[in-house]
């Protein structure tokens, strides 16, 4: 009797094998140009079985909405942080102006409202919004705080791709995490347990046609060679910043943290048939992020080094109506910019620094990162040629904010063409110079720096990091004394808008920022539009002081209403 | 790399109390002196309160955390349960209120009236008991017993090891008290708490 049973269940759980994949979970969307994102401590069943994973989460359980933007148009943030602890939120890929950013310097305290706008000058491709609180970065993208941002454009929505989001066009999320005997997630760079969408052992089904996969590397430290179980050809359509000239063929590709790409998968007259998406990591190496084998009693145990593994199963049912059937043959003119109008090449180093209790730690330009250093002065619409020489025994993806760049060379050789569009992570392996080119528009700032970085959040904790600002078009001059008489409130006592009056009507706000009797901070508007007052009604009765910094001086000035 | 050798740190000396607590069975755990604290219903209260006590089960809990919020009706539950055996339950909010608006004592009574504690809910508005105990986040849970005229920590960890499923929970806190009330040493005396961080002010 039991023999049989064992057969009969060896038979179901072969026609049954899905039993052991779990739905691939598609995260929510927001569109329009107010976005609301709450981000809060929660908890979710991740792990099958036990108790509940404790998490952050934006307006959800675990990650968070896919935020879709209009290029031109001007979208409106409103970050409220629910968190037990500080967090900023950075916008990654975006160019917009250093104080909207949400980088380390733009921390939001807990309970605290954040609304930073721009408009979206960035051309259709997938990007992505995380912390970026310096030494707490790992810890919450380890909580599972992000979530992507899909830019659409009139060059994008002309051509025939896939765009049926959750149908033709999907996001995939890559990351790993450890789960303990308590279910819970430790802070540690690799995870036993890939994950895409924040699922284990993901299943999808997708339609029999041209299906586009939208690819994010999450991780905290891991690439992942990408390719399908039957080794089918994919067309990569984007690089991080915008459609490629054309799809560019290819089996493989390794993604490092924080690299988006776009590719197009033909799995026309397949229905009914399945494949594994799967990371052929065994190609990495000692010196690739994921790659690295250390001993197992140290952080850096690496389950997943140099294996072979599946990232997602995918089922291929029916064709939908209107389906794309055709990888086009040119997407767009990709005009990069020429080496030869670089301003300036700027220099930096990658190199292995002094052991630390848990390995080498790595510098950047030599150095660990100093939060109250500039390292450098960027003149607005300067040209730059940004050459990286790791010299060091481990390769880095190298990330800059502001700016989308162009690949000029990887050891003196032009970049593989999946590489040769718009770009704003850049994997610098070992023993490797690259360089890069990109033009520093629009944003000037004199007091709010941009960052650069290595995109393995550990390596960023340690101090992988520097900062620079873009300087000109903006007096930046601090003055000695604030004027009492720069501005004033009305009306006082107010209850649902509080209107800001300037005595110099040349005068406007570079940052306001309201505070409860406290002293905790209620609001931070960068550049707020004050034309329409502030809206205060979300705040309880009380008395408050509003700190404003103008923009001509930079210099704050405090005062103080009252919310009946 | 600092938060990482603290955590070591941190691990280490955990596992010490695990060498110690198996080599020293008879009188393990950190002793905790009596505090004065107040509670909702605007008394105060100390251990010493309680003449017949055999020991306290300590819940360090708040009003925001999502993942303490799923545990008022098991509380209520061992709080009934044990302090008919002398075991009464008390629960302690260390969190900084200064930082979080939403632990505030005024909130605390609310959230004592709406989950209709039956056990007093303290509020630590110094945070030294929470220091006291170590405890590290909300919800975690302590059981404290007499010895030698000492309130010593003979569990400490979590409630017990489903959240969201009670039904589905191993309740870790009254396997420990029911040793010890049958003279037992605690089989389990230590878990991983988890849930929202208590930050203790310098």
């Amino acid at each position: 009797m039991k023999r049989i049973a064992i057969t009969l269940s060896l038979i179901f759980g072969s026609l049954f094998g899905n039993a052991q994949y779990n739905n691939l979970w598609i995260p929510d969307t927001l569109s329009g140009t107010n976005f609301n994102l709450a981000i809060k401590d929660t908890f979710a069943q991740i792990v099958n079985t036990g108790n509940q994973t404790i998490t952050g989460g934006i307006n959800g359980k675990f990650w968070g909405p896919t935020l879709f933007m209009n290029k031109g148009d001007v979208v409106h943030m409103n970050v409220s942080n629910n968190l037990n602890d500080s967090t900023t939120l950075h916008w990654h890929g975006m160019h917009l102006p250093a104080v909207m950013d949400g980088g380390p310097h733009q921390v939001i305290p807990p309970g605290t409202t954040w609304q930073p706008y721009w408009e979206v000058k960035n051309d259709a491709a997938t990007y992505w919004y995380h912390p970026h609180l310096h030494e707490m970065t790992e810890e919450q993208m380890i909580k599972g705080i992000g979530g992507l941002i899909i830019v659409r454009d009139a060059v994008e929505s002309a051509l025939p791709l896939p765009r049926t989001y959750s149908v033709d066009d999907i996001p995939l999320v890559l990351t790993d995490r450890d789960f303990n005997t308590s279910n819970q997630m430790p802070l540690l760079p690799y995870g036993d347990s890939a994950m895409v969408n924040m699922t284990l052992r993901p299943q999808y089904t997708i339609p029999a046609q041209i299906v586009r996969l939208r690819f994010l590397n999450a991780a905290i430290e891991r690439g992942f060679n990408i390719g399908f179980s039957d080794n089918r050809t994919f067309y990569v359509i984007t690089s991080d910043g915008g459609l490629l000239s054309a799809p560019v063929p290819l089996t493989r590709y390794v993604l490092h943290a924080g690299e988006r790409i776009e590719i197009l998968v033909n799995c026309t007259g397949q229905n009914g048939t399945s494949v594994d998406l799967k990371a052929y990591n065994s190609t990495l190496t000692q010196t690739d992020p994921g790659g690295d084998i250390l001993p197992a009693n140290t952080i850096f145990a690496n389950y997943l080094a140099r294996i072979d593994f599946n990232l997602l199963h995918l089922n291929i049912g029916a064709q939908t109506t209107n389906p794309i059937t055709a990888i086009p043959s040119a997407l767009t003119t990709v005009t990069t910019i020429p080496a030869s109008s670089a301003d300036i090449t700027r220099n930096l180093t990658i190199a292995d620094g002094p052991q630390g209790p848990n390995g080498v730690i790595f510098l950047l330009n030599n150095q660990i990162f100093d939060i109250n250093q500039i390292d450098y002065n960027v003149p607005l619409n300067n040209t730059e040629i940004w050459q990286i020489s790791n010299t060091g025994n481990f390769g880095h993806p190298f990330h800059i904010h502001d700016v989308q760049f162009n690949i000029l060379t990887v050891n003196g050789t032009a970049p593989v063409a999946a590489q040769a569009g718009w770009k704003d992570v850049v994997y610098v392996p070992a023993h490797t110079v690259v360089k890069f080119i990109a033009k520093f528009e629009d944003y000037a700032d004199s007091i709010h720096p941009f960052m650069f970085h290595c995109h393995i959040a550990l390596h960023e904790d340690e101090g992988m990091m520097g900062q620079f600002i873009v300087t000109g078009n903006t007096t930046g001059i601090k003055q000695l004394s604030g004027d009492e008489n720069l501005f004033s409130v009305y009306p006082n006592p107010t209850h649902d808008k509080l209107f800001v009056k300037f005595n110099d009507a040349n005068q406007s706000a570079y940052y306001i920022k309201i505070f409860d009797a406290l002293g905790r901070t209620m609001l931070m508007l960068p550049r707020p539009q004050l034309q329409d007052g502030i809206d205060i009604s979300q705040l309880s009765k009380g008395a408050y002081s509003i700190l404003l910094t103008d923009d001509k001086t930079k210099q704050s000035t405090s005062k103080t209403f009252i919310v009946n | 790399m600092k938060k990482t050798v603290l955590k070591l740190t941190v691990a280490f000396a955990i596992l010490m109390m695990f060498i110690g607590a198996s080599a020293f069975k008879s009188d393990s755990g950190k002793a905790i002196s009596d505090f004065n604290l107040r509670n909702t219903n605007g008394k105060s209260v100390s251990l010493s309160d309680y003449r017949n006590a055999k020991g306290f089960i300590v819940i360090f809990t708040c009003n925001h955390c999502p993942f303490a919020k799923l545990y008022s009706k098991r509380i209520n539950d061992l709080s009934a349960k044990y302090s008919a055996l002398n075991v009464p339950l008390i629960a302690i909010n260390s969190m900084d209120t200064l930082i979080y608006k939403e632990e505030s004592f005024a909130k605390m009574k609310l959230k004592a009236k709406g989950d209709k504690f039956n056990f007093p809910y303290l509020q630590d508005a110094m945070q030294v008991v929470g220091k006291n105990f170590e405890a590290d986040h909300t919800p975690s849970a302590f059981v404290i017993w007499k010895e030698n005229n000492q309130w010593k920590i003979k569990y400490k960890g979590c409630i017990d090891d489903n959240g969201e499923n009670p039904q589905l929970a191993k309740s870790f806190i009254s396997n420990a008290v029911d040793d010890l009330l049958r003279g037992k040493s605690v089989t389990n005396p230590e878990t991983e708490s988890f849930g929202c961080k208590i930050f203790y002010r310098k």
